[in-house]
């Protein structure tokens, strides 16, 4: 093994150099501002043998790094936060023409207010645009899940881009040991890049994203839903593959400490790091709970996900964004979702928002509430977990003069 | 599990600081650590804090540390900005302090730290690398509490400044670590 001290954002950048892209068009934005930069300066010292497209804004990054890769070659990006939210058009051209790119997306709130810190809703804004959705516990799985992204993304039966979701400095600035396989064993894994259908060639041209009327407009849409669908089986076997080549078993939902679980948390993202160590913590307490990490959000993995949850009476889902005008935050959708069938209390938890913190005494206070629901003492439950008392009195002009 | 907070000005690179112990744990030692910087709005000169964690085993917690066992102070007027070092220590938890200055040690001892490890690691940064960035000098200061080895730090400080400023960083920590006083 060999190991390297890397950030997230460098961990992603290697991945882009391991997987051989060809053509970058990137534009940076904090927090992800470092993976553009390594990525000039890997071209520049010819480290990596691409060319580096520099554009004036977020929407051509992905529009310059769409219509490269329908020539035939890895295309790159990333971007986070207004970045993404800019690129909202192109995100689903990109989708809609099948070009499987790997975008890493280092999450980061969404103003009005300006932040410039971890939240997933930039990311869960762009959930119906026809993307994959990974996202990371740690600065590991950051590398891991972009080398099986491109794996999943370009195989014929998916042709679906993905991002690979990182939180915004809990990921993207902390630097931790992570193992990086050889060259050649990359090589292997991903294979060289062709186009798969449709392609710009400029002696065999051809119309891409021409006005298609209603007689066939359903039909491509149905082409997608079936990658989409079809990239749950494909995820499984290259991490199947993965773990053969690489010896890290990674999964699309992961159950951890579940299977005797009195009550349970379903998460996404780094803080299933933290909500693992409070299980361990609880445990030694005597005290049943478990947690249930997401890594596929989409496609999501509805079966796996229920088979894990089956049996559970109470469940909470801790969603890192917001979800106004909803009972709860996306990911408590999705889990209600999967579970209709089944007789279980499904408990909406939001928090962790504009870069705060999840430390351990919020995850404890949502398994406290849970044991709670779950043994009757109680009924209720605190949606917003990390809110401040004096909410409803900051910044009122009136009220402050 | 070592839960440490250094704290500092902008500049003064407390970042590189804990990337460097991070390395020096992580690949000289055997050891895991996991970083979380608190970035901010911050600019050159205002107070800034970094969370590490060392263990054994791999890091599961991902969090800002806020129970302390050991608190790094770069710059001893950070207390003057508002920012209060002590927060969240314990009975064993461990200050070190980049001062030699009897004054600011006296204000410091009322933190009621187990124990206080100081040396004055901008005069050695001065000597040793020609700037007052004491970053690389502290962390040998940081080696002599024994959550570190000085060598680890030594060959992790060249692997991040490169061979040639490498070197005289790392003889900042040494001097710094041999130096060390205790109170």
């Amino acid at each position: 093994m060999s190991y390297k001290m890397l950030d997230g954002n460098g961990a992603a950048v290697m991945a882009m150099k391991m997987a051989r892209v060809q053509v970058i068009s990137a534009y940076p934005i904090t927090p992800q501002s470092t993976i553009s930069e390594k990525l000039s300066e890997l071209v520049e010292t010819g480290e990596l043998d691409a060319q580096y497209v520099r554009v004036e804004s977020e929407h051509s990054a992905l529009s310059v790094a769409t219509a490269a890769q329908l020539t035939g070659v890895r295309a790159a990006t990333a971007t986070a936060s207004q970045g993404l939210a800019l690129m909202h058009e192109v995100v689903g051209m990109t989708a809609g023409v099948r070009a499987p790119i790997v975008m890493p997306v280092v999450n980061r709130g969404l103003a009005a207010p300006w932040t410039l810190w971890c939240e997933h809703t930039d990311a869960m804004a762009e959930r119906d645009m026809g993307w994959m959705q990974f996202y990371c516990q740690n600065v590991q799985e950051v590398y891991d899940m972009m080398i099986i992204a491109y794996k999943v993304a370009e195989d014929k039966n998916v042709l679906t881009p993905a991002m690979v979701c990182l939180d915004g400095f809990f990921l993207s600035h902390s630097m931790q040991k992570i193992d990086i396989p050889e060259q050649e064993i990359v090589d292997e894994f991903i294979g060289k890049y062709e186009a798969k259908n449709s392609y710009l060639d400029t002696s065999d041209p051809m119309f891409i994203c021409n006005l298609t009327g209603s007689d066939e407009y359903t039909e491509m849409r149905y082409q997608q839903k079936v990658g989409m669908d079809n990239a749950l089986e494909v995820i499984e076997k290259a991490q199947k593959e993965f773990e053969e080549k690489f010896g890290r078993k990674l999964c699309m939902v992961e159950g951890y400490k579940t299977e005797d679980a009195d009550v349970v948390l379903v998460a996404l993202g780094s803080m299933c790091g933290t909500a693992k160590y409070v299980v361990n913590k609880m445990r030694q307490e005597g005290k049943k709970v478990g947690v249930v990490k997401i890594v596929s959000y989409r496609p999501f993995p509805a079966e796996q996900l229920k088979g894990i949850l089956d049996g559970k009476k109470v469940i909470g889902v801790f969603d890192r964004s917001t979800g106004f005008g909803s009972k709860g935050g996306p990911v408590w959708n999705e889990t209600c979702a999967v579970m209709k069938d089944s007789v279980c209390d499904i408990r909406e938890y939001i928090g962790g928002l504009g870069g705060r913190d999840v430390p351990e005494k919020t995850i404890e206070k949502i398994f406290e509430e849970l044991l709670e629901i779950k043994d009757k003492k109680r009924k209720d439950h605190t949606t917003w977990i990390d809110v401040k008392s004096n909410a409803m009195d900051i910044r009122q002009v009136e009220k402050n003069a | 599990m070592i839960k440490l907070k250094f704290y500092g000005l902008g500049g003064q690179g407390i970042v590189t600081a804990a990337k460097m112990l991070s390395e020096a744990v992580s690949l000289y030692e055997e050891k895991y650590a996991i970083i979380v910087p608190a970035y901010g709005h911050e600019r050159r000169g205002a107070p800034v804090n970094t969370s590490i964690i060392v263990d054994e085993e791999p890091v599961l917690l991902n969090s800002f540390v806020y129970d302390p066992d050991i608190v790094l102070v770069m710059d001893s007027s950070i207390i003057d900005k508002g920012i209060v070092i002590s927060e969240g220590i314990h009975e064993n938890s461990v200050l070190v302090l980049n001062t030699e200055d009897e004054n600011v040690l006296a204000l410091y001892k009322k933190y009621n730290f187990k124990e206080i490890y100081y040396v004055d690691g901008t005069k050695i940064a001065v000597k040793n690398i020609g700037r007052a960035i004491p970053n690389a000098s502290m962390l040998g200061a940081l080696a002599a509490t024994g959550i570190v080895k000085i060598e680890s730090v030594e060959e992790a400080i060249i692997d991040t400044f490169g061979e040639k400023a490498g070197e005289k960083n790392a003889k900042a920590a040494r001097e710094s670590f041999e130096q060390i006083k205790k109170m």
